[in-house]
């Protein structure tokens, strides 16, 4: 069961949007549960750590004179970095760039219409539904990578390879649909990663579930996306050798 | 004298000269020295003067007399070397560009060159005479050689602490500028091995170095010249830009004023029917008119006043202004620009202002290039947070963008000999430690993402 928490300091508010999402849970009859209903922020973090995640967030905007919504996202994105935030707002003009990029925010509600609230409460738990659907073959792996203060979680069937940039310790890491730069050594991730993945050159580490097959001839490595790293004289050999 | 002590003497000398020329080139960059490097310079640059002592003493030998012409190359060639070796090492310690800590390089082996030239004529003309020979090595070599590390270090101090590299640094504006100082550097550096190849006879004296000395108070006057005239265009740069920016401002305004006209006029038209329906008690109509009319406001308006909230929050005033140029921009090509900055953008940030603003614009520019004829989109988030700066720019597009190409160098969709963008912006973040980057697609939309830690 996936928890769900609402968290809004206006009581009317709270109360319909509860009635709202447990109704259209019991609909959609997937393995969301239970709803909470909580009106200040701090409760939410405690509440949060007693029971699983990853979860699902509906948040306000902002509390007067308590925490704003983003500081609250920030901090529930740090203990749940997969969970599904949804927030509420009474303006439709939201900076709703932000939330979406920085915290990865599925969507917001505009507080009012009953009627426009349903719906949009139920197109975010179908889209919530779908994208844990997605995510469930391959569930448990998980690679963590830090930047700055923000913790990912990638899962490792995503991920392509990792190359040393010529550039000091920087690392790219191609995933699916993605590229990711920071500060790291490969070695470091070699570690991590163990014997799922081929230091196949000095600046190059693959995920050996993506290779598509091994061009010795050429010295290279191709990737089930067409991709290809290098292949070091070493790595040949130890191929050979396997 | 004995092998040994002459050996030993020569081998002081030349580590003497290499630690001048790595103190002097340290100092016109403006950076402390970085004792790793410098002994790693050190052992270098002792290995290729013994190297280059050995070929020529190896040639003479082997029959080759030692003319002037072998012995002048063979001191450029020793000269290049280790200015190539200190750049190196310079530009790995400090993080800059090759052709910047290349010319420190060249310009600090000319002035120690110099420098010791004239220590040694100096202390020639007013030492004693002595007969024992050591003591003699003694006066003719170690003091001048050390004499000229401490005045490397003098001048290094003194260009440090007058931040010398301010105007220095001036000169690599661009790129064909920088090659010019390079090759100028160059060529002072070759004067003195040329000089003594063009006119063999004459013996260097006091005179002679003297000349080089002045060479090189001529020079600092040209290019502390050269560089408070770069300062002046920089400012008038400046000057035109904040026009451009608050003429972009005006015409945000001018725009908003013309709406909140329109909509004045639309709401009184709205009100008078509003007024009507309240009048015969028509309750149904006027919710519907409030559910109409409650986010039109919102839709007319709300863009052009968050946009000038966002720009009101960043107090990094370039920043602002490259901000307000870019959007200006988006809208004489119709495309829609969303700026959302929640939190005050403080004034200092770690990157270097220049280079912050190189990255944005670069990828402002990139983003704008490639949204759709019709519909385009670009989005920027900024977002200030304790442990540091967000940045993220978003964009629309006609064709999906490969990522695995993106990530190739010089990758463009323009054509060759373009699509230096992408790889200088990767450079300059490459430069930052701590600073991570991030490209993906999200909702039909283009993401980059930029993390610069406090």
């Amino acid at each position: 069961m996936i928890p769900v928490y609402i968290c809004d300091d206006e009581p009317p508010v709270r109360k319909n949007l509860e009635q709202i999402i447990a109704g259209q849970i019991m609909i959609l009859d997937s393995d969301m549960g239970p709803v909470r209903a909580l009106d200040a922020p701090e409760d939410l973090l405690k509440a949060q750590k007693e029971d699983s995640v990853p979860a699902i967030y509906f948040l306000d905007i902002d509390f007067p004179g308590k925490m704003s919504g983003l500081e609250l996202a920030q901090k529930l994105r740090q203990y749940d970095p997969r969970g599904f935030i949804v927030f509420i707002t009474a303006h439709g003009d939201l900076a709703f760039e932000t939330f979406r990029l920085r915290l990865e925010a599925l969507d917001y509600i505009v507080k009012g219409d009953r009627s426009a609230m349903t719906q949009r409460v139920q197109s975010c738990l179908e889209s919530i539904r779908e994208r844990m659907q997605a995510a469930r073959p391959g569930q448990g792996n998980y690679c963590t990578v830090k930047i700055l203060d923000t913790v990912r979680h990638i899962p490792i069937e995503s991920i392509l390879y990792l190359e040393a940039v010529g550039y000091r310790h920087t690392l790219r890491l191609h995933l699916d649909g993605e590229l990711l730069e920071f500060n790291s050594t490969l070695d470091h991730f070699a570690q991590q990663l163990g014997e799922g993945f081929w230091r196949c050159h000095r600046s190059f580490l693959v995920n050996r579930s993506r290779i598509r097959s091994v061009r010795l001839k050429e010295q290279t490595v191709e990737l089930d996306n067409g991709e290809t790293c290098l292949l070091s004289r070493k790595a040949k050999s130890e191929y050979q050798m396997a | 004298m004995s092998l040994a002590f002459r050996l030993g003497t020569v081998a002081f000398t030349m580590g003497l000269m290499a630690l001048a020329l790595y103190i002097l080139a340290a100092g016109i960059l403006g950076r402390k020295i970085h004792w790793k490097s410098l002994g790693i310079f050190f052992l270098c640059a002792e290995a290729v003067q013994w190297i280059t002592l050995g070929i020529s003493i190896a040639m003479s030998f082997m029959g080759f007399n030692e003319d002037v012409v072998t012995s002048s190359v063979f001191d450029l060639v020793c000269y290049t070397i280790t200015a190539v070796i200190s750049a190196c090492l310079l530009a790995r310690a400090h993080r800059l560009p090759m052709l910047y800590t290349m010319s420190a390089s060249v310009l600090g082996t000319f002035i120690a060159n110099t420098a010791n030239s004239l220590m040694v004529q100096v202390v020639e003309e007013y030492a004693p005479l002595f007969d024992r020979q050591h003591f003699l090595a003694f006066v003719r070599l170690y003091i001048p050689y050390i004499l000229t590390v401490v005045v490397a270090w003098l001048a290094a101090l003194i260009m440090r602490k007058s931040e010398f590299q301010r105007y220095f640094s001036a000169m690599f504006r661009g790129k064909g500028r920088g090659w010019m100082t390079l090759l100028v550097c160059y060529a002072l550096m070759c004067t003195m091995p040329v000089l003594q190849l063009i006119a063999p006879d004459i013996t260097p004296d006091v005179g002679y170095a003297t000349f080089f000395s002045a060479l090189i108070v001529v020079g600092l006057f040209l290019l502390q010249f050269a560089a408070m005239y770069t300062a002046g265009q920089d400012k008038i740069r400046a000057q035109e830009e904040t026009i451009l920016q608050q003429q972009a401002h005006m015409a945000l305004l001018e725009e908003l004023q013309q709406e909140i006209r329109a909509f004045r006029h639309d709401f009184t038209n709205l009100f008078s029917g509003l007024t009507l329906q309240a009048q015969e008690g028509d309750l149904a109509g006027i919710q519907d008119f409030m559910r109409r009319t409650s986010s039109y406001f919102d839709e007319k308006l709300g863009s052009e006043i968050a946009q000038m909230d966002g720009l009101n929050n960043i107090e990094l005033y370039p920043l602002r202004s490259l901000l307000a140029a870019k959007l200006a921009k988006m809208r004489q090509m119709r495309v829609k620009g969303v700026l959302e900055a929640l939190e005050p953008v403080r004034r200092e940030q770690s990157m270097d202002t220049d280079d912050l603003l190189r990255a944005l614009g670069i990828l402002l520019d990139n983003a704008i290039e490639a949204v759709p004829a019709q519909n385009g989109q670009v989005r920027v988030v900024l977002l200030q947070e304790e442990k540091g700066l967000y940045l993220a720019v978003a964009n629309n597009y006609e064709k999906t963008p490969d990522l695995p190409a993106l990530a190739r160098k010089g990758y463009t969709t323009k054509g060759s000999g373009r699509g230096t963008g992408l790889s200088s912006y990767r450079r300059i973040v490459a430069r930052y430690r701590g600073c991570a980057s991030r490209t993906y697609l999200k909702d039909g939309m283009f993401v980059q993402e930029l993390h610069i830690p406090a």
